[in-house]
């Protein structure tokens, strides 16, 4: 039980797929412009994490050695298509905000990296476990970068205003805001981490 | 061929909307393998090679399959499957070929695989070529032509960013800033240089 | 000063010669600066301050959270950015926006690189680009010069529907809206000159940089197939300002001599390209802070020839 409990959490913080791996960057710049943004591709990625973790754990005695990599993507990608199917039917605003980058969850080197490093090795339940952790650490990482980015370069916070008599920095609404968010927050959880250790 | 979008999708792929500066594309492996020069160099040509020539077979899928039978929901599916099992093949075909361009080459195409910017390419190429109006020459030229701009694109941001990485090693950057926290940095301001750029019109 | 030796990175210069250039690149500026308050009033003195007070500050709180000499502060160095980065705005903004930029240049164009000598991109560069890209609106509200009958104008001499038309007289002496710093470009030259005769500048950028700009205008130009007005596009802009005084910056420009040209060059076609046919009126800023960019990648390419060798 215990076991579980660590492959949960070591998603959200030792192993965050964002800010100690660096993996899956492109989602989580490229539509970290608003929390909802965020939010939404948060969740259509936990959602593929699931899903593709589950099945591969599933049949993994059954899928040989060589062309492992083909069948993963395959099974990832059929639940990157129903997520952009289902995206397209009920959240049509969302789906045209995050353009390409659906599709693109394809290629997120998360995915894939949870398939070929835990997946095809643990049991169902562990498989589980760490996809949700994986994909509540991505979440929350994405939220944190999309929260900042949203108040600095808009001044809201999920859409309401909140700062008031504020000239919102457009620097973060765009590309290079994003790269810019992205490199203070790992050198400052680089940095709060060593004070840690030390301490 | 019309001059004015021949040029606009050249400057657009390289410098504009150049996939790492300005669509986080292929963010990875810039940030993982833009330490040292060489290395950098030799990702670059491979996702040039790759970047049009799954630009031209992934036109060819979405032109001749998917569009006539009304299956345009499988494209990624489809897109992801033949990119993959072409960069397989192209590492079959250099290792039977030339043992010394599988020796330099070899380690970067499987990591092409799942790089973002060659299924970026591709289906940007659907969305943006396969509208109304366009035939189906201009969206086969200009589909090449993307996928080989990006990838020029591609190269031009790693050689700078190498180039700037070599130097940093005698910099005496904050211990935390380090590596990637820095690459980001660095990053950010040649995205910023790059929006110099935008507006370009022909 | 004749002893000056310019070479490869790291650099390890004693902090005399240092602190003595960079001084002298602050003092040739003056002119400048002195032009610039004439010309457009006491506002472009306030935006003066407040962006070297903001380098300076900024520039001390990193030297004592990174524990070093905090006399370092007056090597000059956060003054002459400071400096440059007020040269680059509309000489009327509101209060805050040189202490942001001053804060963005000192911290994110320096100091995250490790300080003096360490920087890839120019300081003052990443400060101005930076507050051009978040509040477009406050760095294009241009100020006319104290004479003319309305205080506030909307375009410069490159704007793309410039109304007004203006001599070469006019833009020599900067009888023109534009940034603080550039648009005197005989106070310019006062301080080009002081320089070249304190040999601390060459003229291997700025030249290739403004001739390669000349060419390029007069035969692209909107005017028709070599029929481009260069000494316009050489005289109105900041391209004196940024090829004397910012892309000759020792530490972000290239240290070989071919390379300089190089360098100069690529400037050149970038700003040219951007002014005839980019979204913005002017691209001296970004050309440079392109040009930055791959400094470290035509060291590379061109230092062989430093040592004799011959390509076999």
């Amino acid at each position: 039980m215990k076991k579980l409990f660590k492959e949960f959490f070591k998603g959200i913080g030792s192993e965050n797929p964002i800010f100690r791996l660096v993996l899956g960057l492109c989602p989580a710049l490229a539509v970290s412009t608003s929390v909802v943004n965020g939010l939404g591709m948060g969740i259509a990625a936990t959602f593929v994490l699931l899903g593709s973790n589950i099945i591969i754990s599933l049949i993994r005695k059954f899928i040989p050695d060589q062309i492992r990599i083909p069948c993963f993507i395959v099974i990832i990608a059929t639940f990157v298509t129903i997520v952009e199917l289902a995206m397209k039917a009920y959240a049509p605003e969302l789906s045209k905000a995050l353009g390409i980058f659906v599709p693109l969850i394809v290629v997120n080197c998360i995915v894939l990296g949870r398939a070929e490093a835990f997946a095809c090795k643990e049991d169902v339940l562990a498989s589980m476990l760490d996809a949700l952790g994986m994909g509540v650490g991505f979440t929350f990482a994405l939220l944190l970068i999309s929260a900042i980015r949203e108040l600095l370069g808009n001044g809201t916070f999920l859409g309401f205003l909140i700062l008031k008599n504020f000239d919102p920095i457009l620097y973060f609404m765009l590309a290079p805001g994003a790269l810019l968010v992205i490199g203070l927050l790992i050198g400052g959880i680089n940095f709060l981490s060593s004070k840690r250790r030390s301490a | 061929m019309d001059l004015a979008m021949f040029l606009s999708v050249i400057i657009g792929a390289i410098f504009v909307n150049n996939f790492i500066l300005s669509k986080f594309l292929g963010l990875c492996s810039f940030i993982g393998i833009s330490k040292e020069t060489k290395p950098a160099i030799y990702m670059g040509i491979s996702v040039t090679f790759v970047t049009t020539c799954a630009s031209i077979i992934t036109w060819a899928i979405y032109n001749f399959i998917l569009v006539p039978f009304h299956i345009e929901y499988l494209r990624t599916i489809s897109f992801i499957l033949v990119i993959a099992s072409f960069v397989q093949l192209v590492e079959i075909v250099i290792k039977k070929f030339s043992q010394a361009l599988y020796r330099t080459l070899g380690i970067y195409l499987p990591l092409i695989t799942v790089n973002c910017a060659v299924l970026g390419v591709a289906v940007l190429n659907s969305e943006m070529f396969f509208k109304r109006g366009i035939n189906t020459l201009t969206s086969f030229t200009m589909s090449a032509l993307q996928g080989f701009c990006v990838g020029l694109g591609y190269i031009l941001v790693m050689l700078f960013m190498s180039g700037i990485r070599e130097r940093l090693e005698l910099c005496d950057i904050p211990k935390s800033f380090k590596d990637a926290p820095i690459a980001f940095i660095i990053a950010s301001l040649m995205s910023m240089a790059f929006m110099g750029f935008s507006g370009f019109r022909f | 000063m004749s002893k000056l030796t310019v070479s490869p990175s790291p650099h390890i210069k004693s902090s005399q010669t240092t602190n003595k250039i960079m001084w002298a690149v602050v003092i040739s500026l003056i002119p400048a600066g002195i032009a610039g308050v004439y010309i457009f009033g006491i506002s472009s003195l306030n935006v003066i301050a407040f962006s070297i007070l903001s380098c300076i500050f900024t520039e001390a709180l990193f030297l004592k959270l990174r524990n070093k000499d905090p006399k370092a502060v007056l090597d000059g160095s956060a003054v002459l950015t400071g400096l440059l980065l007020a040269y680059n705005l509309p000489p009327q903004t509101p209060f805050w926006i040189p202490i942001v930029g001053g804060m963005i240049s000192i911290a994110l164009g320096k100091q995250i690189f490790g300080g003096l000598g360490q920087n890839i991109f120019n300081p003052a560069l990443v400060g101005r680009a930076f507050l051009q890209i978040s509040w477009p609106v406050y760095m294009t509200a241009w100020k006319n010069p104290r004479w003319w009958p309305d205080a506030i104008s909307g375009a410069t001499p490159l704007a793309k529907k410039a109304s007004v038309h203006f001599s070469y007289m006019d833009l020599f002496l900067g009888n023109r809206p534009g940034s603080l710093g550039e648009v005197c470009v005989i106070a310019l030259l006062i301080g080009v000159a002081f320089l070249l005769v304190t040999k601390i500048i060459s003229l291997r950028v700025p030249l290739s940089y403004i001739g390669t700009v000349g060419i390029i205008t007069w035969v692209f130009g909107k005017e028709g197939f070599f029929k481009g007005d260069f000494i316009f596009n050489i005289l109105a802009g900041g391209i004196i300002l940024g090829a004397f005084f910012m892309a000759t910056d020792y530490v972000t420009s290239p240290l070989t001599k071919k390379g300089k040209i190089v360098f100069g060059i690529g400037c050149g076609v970038l700003t040219a390209i951007i002014r005839l046919r980019g979204g913005y009126p002017e691209g001296v800023c970004y050309s440079i802070l392109f040009m930055n960019a791959a400094v470290p990648i035509i060291d590379r390419f061109t230092k062989t020839k430093k040592y004799g060798f011959i390509k076999k």
